[in-house]
C-alpha cells in the first residue's frame, strides 16, 4: 500500500468512499481527507471529480477485460470457475457499480455505454460456455429451444446481484457460497461425465474454502 | 474517458466460437512424434546446408539437415556462435563440411522438391 503513487492512493480512496456513500455523495474535500493529502495537491492530480470517476472506471474496465479476457484459457470446468472467482473479487471490490448504476446513467453516459458492452460479452461468453460444453458431453443438449438462454440469465444474474442480494439480507458475502450458487444452475443439466467431472475437478477446489 | 476497442456482438460471438472449436480441432501430440528427433540416424543421410544468422550482437551458426529424398524432413541445429564474422563464416564451412556425409556436397535439396505454393 505504501508503495501506491499518490494518484494510485486517490483512486483507492475514492473506491473505498463510492462504496460506502455512493458516487454522487462524495466531495473532493472527503477525497482528500480519506487519502491523506490536500484538496490542492488532489487537484494537482485530477482536475475535478469527474475526472477521479473517469480514472476509477478506466481501472475497473481495465480489470473487467482483463477477467473477459480468461474465456476458455484451458478446457475444463474449472475455467469457469476460476473466471467466476474473478468476477466475486471484481463485483466485491466495486461493490458501488449496483448502487450506481441508474446515476451512472444519467451523469456519465459514455460510462453506461462501456458497461453495457461489457455486460454483454459477459452474458456472450457465458452462453458459449454452455454451447462448448454441449459439445464437449459435459452438458445435456437444451431439451427445448431457448432453455439454455434463459439459463445464461439466471447465471449472470446470480453472478452479477448476488453480492448486494446477500448485503440486502444480512447474509456473508462469502465466495464459496457464491461460487455454489452460480453451479447450482448449472449442475441439474450435467450429463453423468460432467457430473464425474464436476465431482473429480471443481468441488474440491470447494475444500480450500473451509 | 479513453475510447475503447469495440467489436459488434456477431463478430465477437464468432471469435467465442472459434476459440471453443480450438479444444476440439488441437489435440495433444504423442510422443513418439518427436522420434525423429530423437532417433538422429537418418541425419546421416542428409544435405547439410549452412546458415549464419546475427543474434545478440553474435553471429550465430546453424547447421540445416535436410533428407535428400524427402526434403521436408528437415532439422535445424544450432552449432555454436562467433563474435567475428569472418571466423563464423570459416568456422559454419568447416562444421558442414564434418557434419556433411560426402564432403563434395554431391547430397544436395533442390527448393522445387519442396513443393511450395506462394499464394
Amino acid at each position: 500500500m505504501n508503495n501506491l503513487t499518490t494518484k494510485q492512493k486517490i483512486l483507492e480512496a475514492s473506491i473505498r468512499l463510492f462504496n460506502w456513500n455512493d458516487v454522487a455523495n462524495v466531495r473532493l474535500q472527503q477525497i482528500a481527507d480519506e487519502t491523506g493529502i490536500s484538496v490542492g495537491n488532489l487537484a494537482y492530480h485530477f482536475k475535478n471529480k469527474e475526472a477521479i470517476v473517469n480514472a476509477v472506471y478506466e481501472n475497473l474496465f481495465d480489470e473487467f477485460s482483463g477477467i473477459l479476457s480468461g474465456y476458455l484459457l484451458s478446457s475444463k470446468l474449472t475455467d469457469f470457475d476460476l473466471q467466476m472467482e474473478r468476477y466475486h473479487r471484481f463485483f466485491a471490490r466495486y461493490k458501488f457499480y449496483l448502487i450506481d448504476l441508474f446515476e451512472i446513467e444519467r451523469s456519465y453516459p459514455a460510462i453506461m455505454e462501456r458497461w453495457r458492452e461489457c455486460v454483454h460479452k459477459m452474458v456472450l461468453q457465458i452462453r458459449k460456455r454452455l454451447d462448448y460444453n454441449v459439445q464437449r458431453g459435459i452438458l445435456r443438449p437444451e431439451p427445448m429451444p431457448g432453455v439454455y438462454d434463459t439459463l445464461t440469465n439466471n447465471i449472470w444474474m446470480t453472478v452479477v446481484f448476488w453480492i448486494p442480494q446477500q448485503v440486502l439480507k444480512d447474509q456473508p458475502v462469502d465466495e464459496l457460497l457464491f461460487k455454489k450458487s452460480v453451479w447450482e444452475h448449472i449442475s441439474p443439466h450435467f450429463t453423468a461425465k460432467g457430473l464425474d467431472e464436476f465431482k473429480m475437478e471443481v468441488q474440491p477446489l470447494f475444500l480450500s474454502f473451509k | 474517458m479513453k475510447h475503447a476497442f469495440t467489436m459488434p456482438a456477431e463478430l465477437y460471438a464468432k471469435m467465442l466460437d472459434e476459440l471453443s472449436n480450438l479444444f476440439f480441432t488441437e489435440k495433444l501430440g504423442l510422443d513418439s512424434d518427436m522420434n525423429f528427433y530423437r532417433d538422429d540416424l537418418w541425419l546421416s543421410d542428409t544435405a547439410v546446408i549452412e546458415t549464419l544468422i546475427r543474434r545478440k550482437g553474435t553471429w550465430e551458426i546453424s547447421l540445416l539437415f535436410a533428407h535428400h529424398k524427402t526434403p521436408l524432413k528437415f532439422l535445424s541445429r544450432r552449432i555454436t556462435s562467433h563474435s567475428c564474422p569472418h571466423r563464423a563464416r570459416t568456422m559454419a564451412f568447416y562444421m558442414r563440411r564434418l557434419a556433411a556425409k560426402d564432403q563434395r556436397g554431391t547430397l544436395t535439396v533442390d527448393i522445387n522438391d519442396l513443393n511450395l505454393t506462394l499464394n
